[in-house]
């Protein structure tokens, strides 16, 4: 967690008093309470209950409050295989996800298609919705996708926008 | 004990001997493979054979398991057998009472796709033949609502059959979101 943001003038103050901006202080609650919403839909999200659960446990990292529906989440693990009759579905919850959201694929199937370069399976989401961070791997373990949870904190409080958002300067 | 067995299994099932006594005409082949009696039935009385094994008090067949087809174009001797059929419709039967199972295999011609239904005879036809007709285009006569199960409804093509491109025809580049969103 780590208040590195933080400007102290400790001679001044006597240390109680901290100087910050906004910005920072956003991003720091943001980076630390990400809400995942999980889009299991093959082998992929077994290890992702993996992560989940106590064994693994990624609530130490403060993502643990998983939610089912899209309009309270800004985490989206697309875990598993895609198909084209399913990108619609997840498009649409993507697209339900308020702003700022940031995105991780996780696996083989759902960065590239995986093994299943078949007719019925979409290579590669990020075809269809932007994608911040993938997981290599089938599957990936599930320290695997700490790491990537991690990479999303370091991307959100080095203050970069996430991939679906446009920089407006 | 070892005896006895020995006799069971010389003996003729019961399922093959009631076909033979009833519907000898229906029956094109037959065969048996480990401990499931496989026939061969032709097209026009397939729905009278199933209505017996289902409704004759001593087969008892009443659990339909699964409907799906095979697509032989790829396997020479089997389309010479029946009279160059492309696609074997396959119905499998289990009968609780007899504890035993049987497979009903139905040659269905490229060019005569149609098979009637036996959703009156099972509920849960109703699903499994929308997926082989899904995936193989058989037409199933009599069928309530017979349209896609697997594959969105504008998909063109049965993709299961052996003519089918594994990576498709393009259809993962160039689907429609708009208009599967509407
Ligand atoms: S990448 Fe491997 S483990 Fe993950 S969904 Fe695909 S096949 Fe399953």
């Amino acid at each position: 967690m780590g208040l590195d943001f933080v400007g102290q003038d400790a001679d001044q103050t006597d240390g109680n008093i901290i100087t910050t901006t906004i910005d920072k202080v956003v991003n720091w609650g943001r980076k630390n309470s990400l809400w995942p919403m999980p889009f299991g839909t093959a082998c992929c999200a077994i290890e992702m209950m993996a992560t989940l659960a106590s064994k693994f446990d990624l609530s130490r990292f403060g993502s643990e409050a998983i939610r089912f529906s899209p309009r309270q989440s800004d985490l989206l693990i697309v875990s598993g295989r895609i198909s084209i009759k399913m990108m619609p579905v997840l498009k649409r919850i993507y697209d339900q996800m308020p702003d700022p959201k940031w995105v991780i694929s996780m696996g083989a199937c759902a960065s590239c298609g995986g093994v299943f370069d078949t007719y019925t399976l979409i290579q590669g989401v990020d075809q269809f919705i932007p994608v911040d961070v993938y997981i290599p791997g089938c599957p990936p373990r599930p320290e695997d996708l700490i790491d990537a949870v991690l990479q999303v904190q370091q991307k959100i409080s080095s203050g970069a926008s996430p991939k679906g958002v446009e920089i407006v300067v | 004990m070892n005896e006895e067995k020995e006799v069971e299994e010389q003996s003729k099932p019961l399922v093959l001997e009631k076909l033979e006594e009833h519907y000898a005409d229906a029956l094109l082949a037959q065969d048996e493979t480990r401990g499931t009696v496989v026939i061969v039935v032709r097209k026009e009385q397939v729905y009278a054979v199933l209505e017996y094994l289902k409704t004759d008090s001593e087969l008892a067949y009443t659990f339909l398991v699964d409907v799906t087809a095979v697509d032989n174009s790829q396997m020479e001797s089997e389309l010479m057998q029946f009279d160059y059929a492309r696609f074997m419709v396959v119905y499998q039967l289990y009968s609780f009472q007899g504890q035993c199972r049987v497979r009903v295999r139905v040659p269905v011609h490229e060019n005569d796709l149609n098979i009637p239904s036996v959703t009156a005879l099972w509920k849960g036809a109703n699903w499994l033949e929308r997926e082989t007709y899904d995936m193989f285009g058989i037409n199933f006569e009599g069928h309530p609502d017979l349209s896609r199960i697997l594959m969105p409804d504008d998909f063109e093509g049965h993709p299961l059959r052996k003519d089918y491109p594994l990576r498709g025809r393009g259809e993962r580049e160039r689907f429609n979101f708009d208009k599967q969103n509407a």
